[in-house]
Order: structure tokens, then C-alpha cells, then sequence
């Protein structure tokens, strides 16, 4: 636990940003560009991550009520009903729907009965909440227009497309929930609807279902779902997997694994064979994938594919196709042209029908879509696609007969989409690195010299302040005359400027970070401003010393020197990091008897072989942690030795033996000691660092162990304290505790988040972790 | 992770350190943070390469675009050849440093001989021609239109520099520039894009003072 603070500081979201009132800003951020007219102040307004109820209710206005008719409903109604008999709410609820062809269709006379009876409950908003949530009996519609079908999800089940490894945000990306998703969140994923279905077909009867809302899930699940936190590091942004059964026109039926709509229907008047009909997604297009793709298999059976395949928002009516309302974008088969909110299209590629694979692709980074037919991309088309919503996936077709197999990345893609989004990566990646540093980042007191110049010396600054705060002295010295020599070079031009540009960090940090003047004095002397003093210089090398002597194992000198030239580090959190530090020194003594056991017992059963490893001379990486465990491991590979000739074995293991239990009495000595001392104590974080400590004992070869225990004591550990007390040592002393390099990487990696999960689709191809820190580039 | 964290930086220090070609400071650094195959294969660096980009980058930092036009040749020919772009910024500070050294006559000489022709072919490379003949208009006015100065500065010199030695470094496969370089920028778009696309008022940043 000792070592908790500042593990947790090395996520790489900075914890400065959480006391900046993470919420506020998350917030804020999320909510403007999502923050419709359609849907201004739902219950959470959370952007992108509705959830629940709020979902639903959104959705529901989204098939195609006006916004009033829901706002004057309760949201409990409008949210229940939404999920219980989508088409058939719209054309009782809303006249505007009326006019739709297709409502003699859906009252026929098997179901008439059963909707009439499940249109009941309204009178009860309680009651008719019930199957919102868990068992839904929307099996009317089913009935009435499909075979009975079990739905399993196994058949919706597939990876995340291997293109959307480009996202630096691919860990976010998934096509299935965790299953460790609490219950009340489930109930915004099909699995549930699919059970009201299978449930429902297997009783067969639709008065069974509608009789028989078993009362099991309360409210109050949902609409806590509903209050989930907005983002963090860990959101899962769920990718389109099927089509959804609301949120599709009643006339199209589909399949069971969701990806197959067809536009069935017999007799019935040409009217009524003419209606459009519409189907999105359940899940929206997180636009943290950068460029997202799908592909249609056209499979129409009809004369002619008055198909259409695109986008549209979340309320976009399901009568219309995609590309002729508002917030929807379509490319037509019939005539091969693109509609984006408009009656008559523009000419845009060729025509497609039946066999045809048309791919559909939205470019987040430049906010157009593109489309591909049988493998080939026809270029790019629309603009400002889906800015300030949210954007799902959306076919329509027309006609009896049509039908459409959609590829979400269930199987390989026709067109290569991953080549093309590497091109475009690579592309979006430029752009933001082939621009010099925008200058009004610089202060307004360097305009006299180009942006170039400005750059390297803020970044001359972030390198030695590196070096300075992680005590490479040598380095330090060494970079900063190197530096002086390059820039005194040009003394021949005139524009040198003399004040240097200062990096801080502004805004409300729990440590100021100010590189400002601490480990880079600044000197006006100097034309770079790169100078470490020689008193700053002794003291950066007393603090490597103090801070390398722990990792070294010394943790006695390292106490030592701390009191005697920085007792407030100690002092500090009444003599936490003391605390700390002792009982690394108890570790420290307990894996060297432990090592010492080990080593007698591998020296005896090699047969008389003197064995000790160097524990103190082993090999010290400093930065390769393995190396301690690799020795122990290979130590304790050896088994039984076959050797058994002994000639001094017994002599040496007994000498060995008494060794050993001094070593082991020394270190048990010195734990006593220090309960004894810190007994009164009652800190909770001091308890629990002597909690974990202690437990250190019970095994006989604690680096062995693993786990818990190995990050107690393995050399990891031993960094972390080191560092601590680095920071320790640095902030009593007034000094930043991170490096302004460190935090510079921190805030562009919280910055790129936010920008992905606001919609910036560009922020998805700045994938920092692996254009600047992987090696393997 | 913490360890994991410190350890990538450190890399990014070294590539800094290689790339701008402080080397005798990357040498040391390898050193003191323990950067492993130091004795043997040190990295995948090669260390001499670094110290002929500097040599090079100097001399352009001292205005003596013949010697560095010379060391690059030698380094190797091609890197001028496949540049048209870089050769003529090379051109171009050349009549830079004539002007400032006073030698008119020369300067307007060698830019009609040299910089004219490849202006006609690259529109690009025009305007840019057109900005450094305006510098021989305003030679003795101290207010110089915005732009024109600029090219008078050191800045220039590193720009040049710094093209150069992205040239070089392609030449070597390595990355053009820095990724410390690049983090900066990222980072100053990210506060950008926050500000300009999602409207947020309140970046908290790291920012130069």
C-alpha cells in the first residue's frame, strides 16, 4: 500500500486533472457539441453516453415522434412504450404518422386483440415500466410478421474489426459489453429484448405475454443507470452490431442475428409497396474510431433496389430513407445518386443492385462519408456529416421483395478499409506534426523570433529539466554546453532574444507544476537560458545519490542523508515517508534471509556446492525490474542436483545455516523495533503500510510469491519509493514533483481522450503511445 | 507502470538528444540511465552520423551554405538531388546571407542566375522567392513588413537547419524530426482543437508563460 500514491499518479490521465474538477470540464466538454435542440435537458444529458432510460427515450423520439408530443408525455410512458410497440405508438400517438402506409399492415386481425391489451397499462405508468426493463411482450409485432425465432447472441458475437486497430482509442472500441456489467446497464443491450423474444415464442401465446409482466425489476434500476458517471479513462464505446428491432420500420423484417432486413409483404396496395422503410442501429458510430465502415450485401429479390445506404441521426423517421430527411445521408441504388437532406440527389457513383457489396464509410477526421462498391472506392461525399450528433448506420428499402445482409465486421470486408485508413492515419498524424508549434502558444513577449526557434528551446528547457529532476547530472552538464556551443554559433544574427519563454502549468493543480526557475536557473547571460548552476548541480546529485541508494537497497543511507539535508521530507504527513522507508529497510532484511535460505537449501540439495548468490552484488539494471526475479526463478529451477559428491558441503551449509538465522533473527529483530515504535500510530494509511509489510513474513520466499506481495517487495517497489521519495525530497524543497516533460505527456494524452470522445475524429489518429513511446518504430 | 512511464520518456529524451544531435550528451545519457547494450550495440544509433549532421547543421547555423552544400554532397549526393525543395531554401539563405553581408550585386546575381528558374517551375517555391526579393527593397529600412524580417533572423538559419536535417535523417530512414518535437505539437493542437472544436474555455495546460 506504501507505494499506492503514486502508482495511482502514473495512469496517464495526470490526478492534477482530477482536482481541476474533472467533471466540470469532462462535462462541459461532452455535452456542447451533443447537446441538441432535440434533446436538450434530458435527465443526463451525457452526450455521446446515454444510457438507459435517457436512451430510450431519445431513441424513441428518434423513430419518429415529434419532440412535444414526448415532452408533454411522461418520460416513464413514452420510454415504456417505446420499447413495447415502437411502429405502433407512432401511429396511435402521433397524427403525423397516420399518413404512413403502413399502419393497416400492422393491425391485423391476429394482433389487433393482443395490442389493444397491451396499450392497457398506460393508465399505470408503474406498472407499464415493468417490461420496459426486463420482459418486454412487443412478440405481437413478431408474430405478426415473422416466423417465431430464438434470438441468440452468440450469432451477433464478433472482434472488433481489425481497421479500428488504427484508433489510438481501439481499447475503448467494442462490439460486445463487458459482461461484468452491472445488471441495470444491461438493459439497454439487445440481450434482454432477445430474451422477451425467446421467452415469448416459447410460451407461443401473445396473451401470456401481454398477461404476464412479471413485476421483478423496479424503476429505480433503470433510471440509477441513468445517472452513470460521464467519462473516464475506462468507457467502453460500444460499436454498431446489428439493427436494431425498435428502431427499424415494422415492414422490415429481420433476421435473427440482426444483420439481414427484408422488405416483406404480400398484396397490400401500391401505395402501400411503395412506402419507404428505414433501419438504424442500436448503437451509435463512436467517432473515436477515426474512420468507421460498414458493408450492405444488396440481396434483393425485387425487380429493381430503390435501395438506400448511409448514415442518419437518432431522430431520423424510419418512413423515409436515409438521405431525404434532415440528419440522415444516403447513396441510392436506383439512380446511383447521393441525397444528404434533400429530395433530388447529386450525382455520385454508379448505380447498384442485387449481388452488389456496397461499403459505407464516415471519415470522422474530415466529418465526410465515402463509399466503396464491390471493393472499389467511389471518393469521397457529403460534408459536415453527423456534426453535434450521434450518427448511426442506416439502410432503407422500398420495395416487397428487397433485402439487404449488412457486414459490421462480422466477416472480411470486400474493400481493403484497413489499408485506406492507414493511409489516412498517416495522413491525419501529418497534418498535426508537419505544422510548426502554432506561436500564440509561445508568450507574447518572443514574437520577435520565428516559431522554429521558440520550439527548440522550449523543448531544450523540457530536456534539461528532465535531467535535472531525475538527477542525470553528467547529461545535464553535458546537453547544456552542447546547446550553448550550437546557439552561440550564430552570434552574427541579431535577434537573439534574450528572455526565454517559461513553461507552467496553469490552472488549478495539486502541485504547481513550474518548471519556471527551479532545476533551470535562467541566466541572462546565456542565450539559450540553459543553465544549472553548480550549487543546483550538487544539489541534484545529492538527491540521485539519497534516491539511488534506495533502489541500491541502502535504505539506511538513504534516511540517513534525507535527515540530515532535507529533515522536512521526512517530516512531512507527520513522517509518512519515514514510515515508508523503514519499512522497505524491514523488507530489505527479510529477503535477504530469505535469499540466504534459499541458497542454502539449492546448495544443499546440489550437493555442497557454497551457492550464495551476490544478493547486494547482483547485477543492478536500475531500469529493468526482471532481473532480480529472473535470478531467483533460474536459482530456484535447479532441482534436485544429481551430484552427490560431497567433500566440504556439511561445513559450509552449517556455517551457511548460522548466517542465515542471524540474518533471519536480525531482520525479525527490527520489525519488532519498529512496531514497537509506531504502535501508537493509529493512521489508517500507516496501519495498512505495516498491514502489508508484515504480511511480507509469512512466506519464505516472498519474491516467489507473486501477486500482491511481489509488488510489495519485488524491485518495482523499490522504483516507486525511490521515487517518492524524489518527490518527497523535490517538494520540500518548494520544487515541482513531476518533471514538466512528464506532465506535457499526461495533459496531451487527457487532451487527445477528451477530443476522441468529443467527436474530434483526428484525435483518434494521434496515437501517442505508439508514434512517440513505443521502441519498436 | 511508473517505472514503464519513466522508462519511455527516457527514450524520448535520447531520441531528442540523437536527433538534434547533442551527442556527446546522448553518449552520457545512455550512461546514467542505464540504457542497455551501451558498450556493445549502443541502440540502434549511429553515433557518427550524428556528429556529421552537426557539422553540417553548424555551418548553416554560421551562414556558410558552401561548406554545408559540400558536407552534405559528401555525406551523400542524392539527399540535394531528391530534395528540389531543400535546395532551394539552401539557394535562397545563400542570397539571405548576402544581403546581410551588404553584397547586393552578388546577391541579386546569383538569385536571378539560381533561385529564378526554380521558382518558375514550383508556384510554391514562388511566393517565397518573391518574399526574399523584397528583402534587397527594404535593405536599409529598419520596419520591415511583416514576413520579410523574419527571414533576416536566426529562425531562418534553424528553419533551413532543421529542413536539412530532416533530409539527412530521411536519408538514414530515421524519424524527420524529434518525437519530443512532436508531443509538443500534438499537444498544442490537442489545446487548440479543444478550444476551437469542442468549445472549452477552460483548457487546463501546460503553457508558455
Amino acid at each position: 500500500m506504501a507505494n499506492r500514491p503514486s502508482r495511482s499518479s502514473s495512469i496517464p490521465i495526470p490526478r492534477s486533472n482530477s482536482s481541476t474538477s474533472p467533471s466540470r470540464n469532462i462535462e462541459s466538454i461532452i455535452s456542447i457539441p451533443f447537446a441538441t435542440p432535440a434533446r436538450s435537458r434530458l435527465p443526463s444529458d451525457q452526450g455521446p453516453f446515454v444510457r438507459g432510460t435517457t436512451h430510450a427515450e431519445s431513441d424513441h423520439r428518434g423513430a419518429g415522434t415529434s419532440t412535444s408530443t414526448n415532452q408533454s408525455n411522461s418520460p416513464l410512458r413514452s420510454t415504456a412504450r417505446s420499447f413495447t410497440q415502437p411502429p405502433l405508438i407512432h401511429t396511435r400517438t402521433i397524427p403525423r404518422m397516420i399518413n404512413v402506409p403502413f399502419e393497416p399492415r400492422v393491425v391485423r386481425a391476429e394482433s389487433s386483440r393482443n395490442l389493444d391489451s397491451t396499450f392497457q397499462p398506460p393508465t399505470s405508468p408503474t406498472r407499464l415500466r415493468k417490461p420496459s426493463i426486463g420482459v418486454r411482450p412487443p412478440s405481437t409485432q413478431r408474430t405478426t410478421q415473422e416466423t417465431p425465432q430464438t434470438f441468440t447472441t452468440p450469432s451477433t458475437t464478433f472482434e472488433r474489426p481489425d481497421y479500428l486497430e488504427h484508433s489510438a482509442f481501439r481499447h475503448l472500441l467494442q462490439t460486445e459489453a463487458p459482461s461484468s456489467l452491472p445488471p441495470a446497464r444491461k438493459s439497454e443491450h439487445p440481450p434482454p429484448n432477445i430474451h422477451a423474444y425467446s421467452s415469448s415464442t416459447s410460451t407461443g401465446s401473445d396473451d401470456d405475454s401481454n398477461a404476464s409482466p412479471p413485476p421483478r425489476e423496479i424503476p429505480s434500476s433503470t433510471s440509477a443507470s441513468a445517472s452513470t458517471p460521464v467519462i473516464s479513462s475506462d468507457q467502453v464505446l460500444k460499436l454498431p452490431t446489428r439493427w436494431s428491432v425498435q428502431f427499424r420500420h415494422h415492414i422490415l423484417n429481420l433476421s435473427e442475428d440482426g444483420r439481414e432486413l427484408t422488405y416483406q409483404g404480400t398484396g397490400g396496395s401500391d401505395r402501400d409497396r411503395e412506402a419507404a422503410a428505414a433501419a438504424r442501429t442500436v448503437q451509435h458510430i463512436p467517432p473515436a474510431c477515426g474512420i468507421y465502415y460498414y458493408e450492405v450485401e444488396i440481396r434483393s429479390k425485387g425487380q429493381k433496389a430503390h435501395i438506400s445506404v448511409g448514415f442518419a441521426g437518432s431522430d431520423v423517421r424510419m418512413s423515409r430513407l436515409p438521405g431525404w430527411e434532415p440528419n440522415s445521408w444516403g447513396y441510392h441504388g436506383d439512380d446511383g445518386c447521393s441525397f444528404a437532406a434533400e429530395k433530388n440527389g447529386t450525382k455520385y457513383g454508379p448505380t447498384f443492385g442485387v449481388g452488389d457489396i456496397i461499403g459505407c464509410g464516415m471519415d470522422f477526421t474530415t466529418n465526410q462519408a465515402f463509399y466503396t462498391k464491390n471493393g472499389v472506392n467511389l471518393g469521397p461525399v457529403f460534408e459536415n456529416v453527423g456534426k453535434g450528433i450521434d450518427l448511426y448506420p442506416s439502410v432503407g428499402l422500398q420495395h416487397v421483395g428487397e433485402s439487404v445482409k449488412v457486414n459490421f465486421g462480422h466477416e472480411p470486408f470486400k474493400y481493403d478499409i484497413e489499408y485506406y485508413v492507414q493511409q489516412q492515419r498517416n495522413q491525419a498524424w501529418a497534418e498535426i506534426i508537419e505544422r510548426p508549434v502554432d506561436t500564440s502558444f509561445f508568450s507574447a513577449g518572443n514574437n520577435g523570433s520565428a516559431p522554429e526557434e521558440q520550439t527548440k528551446r522550449t523543448l531544450n528547457r523540457l530536456v534539461l529539466s528532465y535531467l535535472a529532476h531525475h538527477g542525470y547530472v553528467k547529461t545535464a552538464r553535458v546537453f547544456q554546453k552542447q546547446a550553448e556551443t550550437l546557439n552561440t554559433v550564430n552570434t552574427a544574427t541579431p535577434s537573439v532574444a534574450s528572455s526565454t519563454p517559461t513553461l507552467a502549468v496553469t490552472g488549478t493543480t495539486d502541485h504547481d507544476v513550474e518548471m519556471a526557475d527551479t532545476a533551470v536557473s535562467s541566466s541572462s547571460s546565456s542565450t539559450t537560458g540553459l543553465v544549472i548552476q553548480n550549487l543546483e548541480a550538487a544539489e541534484i546529485e545529492l538527491r540521485t545519490r539519497i534516491v539511488n541508494s534506495v533502489l541500491e537497497k541502502d535504505i539506511d543511507s538513504a534516511v540517513n542523508e534525507t535527515e540530515r539535508c532535507y529533515p522536512t521530507a521526512l517530516e512531512a504527513e507527520e513522517g509518512l515517508m519515514k514510515v515508508k522507508l523503514r519499512c522497505r529497510k524491514f523488507i530489505e532484511l527479510l529477503l535477504i534471509a530469505a535469499e540466504m535460505k534459499k541458497s542454502l537449501n539449492t546448495s544443499i540439495s546440489m550437493g555442497g556446492e557454497d551457492h550464495t548468490p551476490s544478493y547486494d552484488g547482483e547485477e543492478e539494471d536500475g531500469m529493468s525490474m526482471q532481473v532480480d526475479d529472473d535470478s531467483a526463478v533460474s536459482m530456484n529451477g535447479f532441482g534436485p542436483g544429481s551430484l552427490v559428491g560431497d567433500r566440504h558441503g556439511s561445513r559450509s551449509s552449517s556455517s551457511a545455516q548460522a548466517r542465515c538465522k542471524a540474518a533471519l533473527s536480525e531482520a525479525i529483530a527490527y520489525g519488532q523495533s519498529l512496531e514497537n515504535e509506531y504502535r501508537s500510530d493509529k493512521r489508517p494509511e500507516v496501519q495498512a503500510i505495516f498491514k502489508k509489510t508484515f504480511s511480507v513474513v509469512a512466506y519464505e520466499d516472498p519474491l516467489a510469491v507473486g501477486g500482491s506481495i511481489a509488488e510489495v517487495v519485488g524491485h518495482e517497489a523499490r522504483g516507486l519509493l525511490a521515487n517518492e521519495l524524489n518527490q518527497a525530497i523535490l517538494k520540500s524543497q518548494g520544487k515541482p514533483t513531476h518533471p514538466p516533460l512528464e506532465m506535457m505527456y499526461r495533459y496531451t494524452a487527457v487532451y487527445l481522450l477528451q477530443l476522441g470522445l468529443s467527436g474530434v475524429g483526428a484525435a483518434a489518429f494521434a496515437d501517442i503511445q505508439k508514434e512517440l513511446l513505443d521502441s519498436e518504430s | 507502470m511508473l517505472i514503464s512511464l519513466s522508462r519511455d520518456l527516457n527514450r524520448l529524451i535520447m531520441d531528442y538528444l540523437i536527433i538534434e544531435g547533442y551527442k556527446s550528451a546522448a553518449e552520457e545519457f545512455a550512461k546514467e540511465a542505464k540504457f542497455p547494450g551501451v558498450s556493445g550495440k549502443p541502440l540502434d544509433v549511429d553515433f557518427d552520423s550524428i556528429e556529421s549532421r552537426m557539422n553540417i547543421r553548424e555551418a548553416l547555423q554560421r551562414g556558410d551554405i558552401d561548406d554545408a552544400i559540400r558536407r552534405v554532397n559528401e555525406l551523400n549526393p542524392e539527399i540535394l538531388d531528391t530534395n528540389p525543395s531543400l535546395y532551394f531554401h539552401l539557394q535562397q539563405q545563400r542570397v539571405i546571407e548576402l544581403i546581410r553581408q551588404g553584397r547586393i550585386i552578388e546577391a541579386l546575381q546569383f538569385a536571378q542566375e539560381e533561385l529564378a528558374p526554380r521558382g518558375e517551375e514550383n508556384p510554391e517555391l514562388l511566393s517565397e522567392l518573391e518574399k526574399t526579393m523584397a528583402l534587397l527593397a527594404f535593405e536599409r529600412c529598419d520596419a520591415k513588413p511583416n514576413g520579410i524580417g523574419e527571414l533576416l533572423s536566426a529562425g531562418q538559419r534553424l528553419k533551413t537547419a532543421g529542413e536539412m536535417n530532416g533530409a539527412i535523417l530521411e536519408s538514414l530512414s530515421q524519424g524527420k524530426e524529434a518525437k519530443l518535437e512532436s508531443l509538443l505539437k500534438v499537444m498544442v493542437w490537442g489545446q487548440k482543437m479543444l478550444r476551437e472544436e469542442v468549445n472549452l474555455e477552460d483548457v487546463p495546460s501546460i503553457n508558455a508563460v
